[in-house]
């Protein structure tokens, strides 16, 4: 058992409820003060198959879902024989009895209990509540006031159900797992909600969104807050039109955001080349999933990496930044709205399915956000292209009584097609001076995240990865040095120049080591050993932590 | 002030698409006479001949992508639907490269301009088939001679929702400019398919003997359709005309997301909200 650890796992068909059941116990945990990581495994697929919740709980910070679950609840038999190993010492099982017989745990007849009602299988969810809700020892009002906030549809069938539920799972096991309150309640949010808050908050006025898995619930949220926050948020043809749409809109001024996941971003490149030669500011979250191609659409990876760090034809500046937790994504996604707009260049917001979909208690501050800034024109003849000191040239909207032309042929100043020697060797050399620009401003900026230990033994990761090694190493109480770049083009070296020849380990989720070969290759830094995973699932921290006692002996 | 930029003309002499550049030059001074700030007229082109014309005429806008023009055109429109929005397309660079790209604007009756410069082939790749080219073109991608059919560009942008669809002639000035005025104020997606050949491969004369003027005014889509499916493809004049709310519109009625974006610090209030526990 996990001392300070609570994790309840609830596994079903698609359709039966299972990830509103995972949202609703993270809810009746962050109501007890408690912090919470909650992380859904879905397959593609509308009804059937098999999905799970797994919803792990502390009165202290946790950024990991933990697969030794102290309560687990199955639907089917299918979860059962899929769980059977996800079972925490001490943990329970609780499973339907209508489904199978002879097994391990204790057994509810969910399903005969649930057909006496109209909404049968759709209140399973609700009996993983109640069953939830009676092992934690909640009082009856307790839980019937939870189902009436989170379950508005029919709410009296679904608390006598519960009822009922709850009375079966009493004998024996009530107040099982009794919880400690935590310090404070806490929203959740998922990775996507994060980000797209960071949007709003760093000035986004369009968002364009072609739905692919993990990064659709960005165009979900968006288009649901697109009449409050006066938005434009469109779902067009292709991930083609999408780049190209959201070009011609910050043409006009507009911040302008794309998202999407590899597939959909190998559409993109050609548009991101674009922006790239027109100097259009344009922010991309690229949420990674397993490839190659259409590889496992609802798991996650961090394999474009490289792809990402080289996307579009041709000689630009890309800026590349990765969120290593989902506070951090709201303050990184307003951060690169800043960015693009300062230095007039595309930039991509590197995820996963593991950030953009998992769920967490958040500590935001939300004034902390940047606003997208620019170098605005202020009077006289226009140049869209004017050379300057930093390669950054003013900005100007229409309307105006000058004229603006963004070209994607190389172009003199006004933006005029040239095939000229001088001036194509000129325009390459004045985008480049923008490349110095940006490292002389991050330069005193956070561009990297790194907790001191005592170990000297450090440890290197990015993105979500970096969410399971803080967890791996709490659980396994060990204390090596954590460095997690947030920015990655730029890679910082210069705050990593200390690590070069120091004993380092890399936790990454990409069977070819990119984010080892980006260290190595970039920062000169020595990679004892890399620690990989690429089955499409996230670390477990306990896996985890005795992978890196192992390197660490 | 004048359209004259410091760019070097490199059509080929006699090509149709000077005729649509003085045909369009003169339209903006008519719109302009009509009350149409030249500021608020935005331009856009794909890759092609017809794209030149970015570089010729000195309005802003954004010289984009082969095919992708149009996508480049709804986001400008979208972030900013006060502005006039024309974008300039090949048969190749439009009907072949950005197919999807133009049926979906009149899909969803964006309220632009697409002007098609029709020569039925790729020119500045030197002399493919297009998606407009009839069979039996000896270009160098087809040297025994192309063999699919080609689109018909009118009835197609019909029946995908194009409210506004005219063909013109680069060789009438007047009639494209008369053309040109009218999609330019259509509330909606108008389209105009210009015939223009281009030198090194046709003759003005293979084109003055056949153009024909349209002698009907279509009272239905239906009808519309039925005309520009059996009409001579040399055939000038409106086959098209219908009023559907345009995209914006829908999409969020008198919003204008550039002009009345929202300040930071009602955003954090807007943001507090949903954060709030």
């Amino acid at each position: 058992m996990i001392s300070d650890v609570f994790t309840f796992l609830v596994g079903g068909k698609a359709g039966e409820g299972v990830k509103k059941a995972g949202s609703v116990a993270a809810h009746i945990f962050s109501n007890m003060g408690r912090q919470v990581f909650q992380m859904d495994d879905y397959m593609s697929l509308i009804r059937g198959g098999h999905n799970f919740s797994v919803v792990s709980t502390s009165s202290r910070r946790i950024t990991s879902q933990y697969m030794k679950a102290n309560l687990v609840v199955n639907f089917d038999k299918r979860s059962c024989d899929t769980h059977i190993n996800d079972i925490a010492d001490g943990g329970i099982v609780i499973f339907n009895s209508d489904e199978q017989k002879g097994v391990d745990g204790i057994g509810i007849p969910l399903s005969s209990e649930a057909e006496k009602y109209p909404m049968k299988k759709l209140m399973y969810g609700v009996g993983a509540v109640a069953i939830l809700s009676s092992t934690i020892g909640l009082s009856k009002d307790q839980m019937n006031q939870n189902i009436k906030n989170q379950y508005p549809r029919g709410i009296e069938d679904n608390i006598k159900f519960a009822g009922s539920i709850y009375d079966m799972v009493k004998v024996g096991c009530q107040n099982r797992f009794p919880l400690e309150r935590g310090d404070k309640e806490r929203k959740i949010l998922t990775g996507n909600e994060s980000i797209s808050l960071g949007a709003l908050a760093g000035g986004l006025n369009v968002y364009y969104g072609y739905p692919m898995t993990p990064a659709s619930s960005i165009l979900h949220f968006l288009a649901k807050q697109a009449e409050n926050f006066g938005l434009a948020v469109v779902h067009p043809e292709s991930e083609i039109a999408v780049i190209n749409m959201a070009i011609g809109s910050a043409f006009t001024g507009a911040r302008s955001m794309v998202g999407t996941s590899g597939g959909g971003f190998a559409l993109m490149t050609e548009g991101f080349s674009l922006a790239g030669i027109t100097e259009t500011p344009l922010l991309c979250v690229l949420s990674m999933r397993p490839g190659p191609a259409t590889g496992v659409p609802t798991y996650t990876e961090q394999a474009d990496l490289m792809f990402a760090l080289s996307a579009g034809h041709g000689d630009f500046l890309r800026i590349v930044s990765s969120p290593g937790t989902v506070e951090e994504a709201y303050y990184l996604t307003a951060e690169m709205l800043d960015l693009v707009w300062k230095f007039q260049t595309p930039g991509i917001l590197l995820t996963e399915k593991h950030l953009s979909e998992s769920s967490m208690t958040v500590d935001i501050d939300i004034h902390n956000a940047k606003w997208a800034e620019m170098k605005k024109h202020n009077e006289g003849k226009y140049k869209r292209y004017l050379d300057t000191n930093d390669g950054v040239s003013p900005l100007l909207f229409p309307p105006s009584n000058e004229v603006i032309k963004c070209n994607s042929y190389e172009h003199d100043e006004y933006g005029i097609t040239t095939e000229d020697a001088h001036v194509i060797a000129k325009m390459h050399e004045k985008r480049n001076k923008k490349v110095d620009a940006l490292l002389e401003y991050l330069k005193d900026k956070k561009t990297v995240n790194i907790i001191r230990g005592e170990h000297p033994t450090n440890i290197f990761a990015y993105g979500s990865t970096y969410l399971s090694v803080l967890e791996a190493l709490r659980y396994g109480k060990l204390n090596p040095t954590t460095i997690q770049p947030i920015f990655l083009s730029p890679l910082p070296t210069w705050e990593l120049k200390e690590f070069k020849n120091q004993d380092n380990i890399v936790v990454e989720q990409s069977i070819s080591g990119q984010f080892t070969k980006l260290l190595t290759e970039k920062a000169g830094l020595k990679v004892k050993q890399t620690i990989k995973r690429y089955d499409g699932r996230p670390f477990d921290p306990i896996e985890l932590s005795q992978q890196i006692k192992e390197v660490l002996k | 002030m004048g359209f004259e930029t410091n760019a070097e003309i490199t059509w080929c002499p006699g090509c149709g698409n000077f005729g649509i550049r003085t045909a369009f030059q003169n339209a903006v001074l008519e719109l302009e006479k009509k009350g149409v700030k030249r500021e608020d007229i935005i331009i856009s082109s794909g890759i092609g001949c017809h794209a030149k014309i970015f570089d010729y005429i000195n309005l802003s806008g954004i010289y984009g992508l082969h095919g992708r023009n149009s996508s480049n055109a709804e986001g400008v429109k979208i972030a900013n639907p006060d502005l006039k929005v024309i974008t300039f397309s090949g048969d190749g660079n439009g009907l072949g490269e950005g197919l999807a790209h133009t049926i979906y604007a009149a899909k969803r009756n964006q309220d632009i301009t697409l002007v098609l410069h029709n020569n039925n082939v790729y020119a500045l790749t030197t002399g493919q088939f297009s998606s407009l080219t009839p069979p039996g073109w000896r270009g160098p991608s087809t040297p025994r001679g192309s063999f699919e059919i080609p689109f018909n560009a009118i009835s197609l942008m019909i029946e995908v929702g194009a409210t506004f669809v005219a063909r013109s002639y680069a060789g009438d000035i007047k009639h494209l400019t008369e053309t040109l005025i009218k999609a330019v104020e259509h509330k909606g997606f108008s389209f105009i398919e210009v015939l223009q050949p281009a030198m090194p491969y046709h003759k003005w004369e293979e084109y003055k003997d056949k153009i024909e003027n349209l002698n009907e005014e279509p009272k239905s889509k239906e009808e519309s359709f039925k005309i520009a499916h059996n009409a001579h493809r040399f055939t000038i004049g409106i086959f098209h005309q219908e009023i559907r709310e345009v995209y914006h519109k829908s999409l969020y009625g008198d919003l204008n997301p550039v002009k009345n974006s929202i300040s930071r610090k009602i955003r954090l209030e807007k943001i507090n909200e949903i954060l709030k526990y």
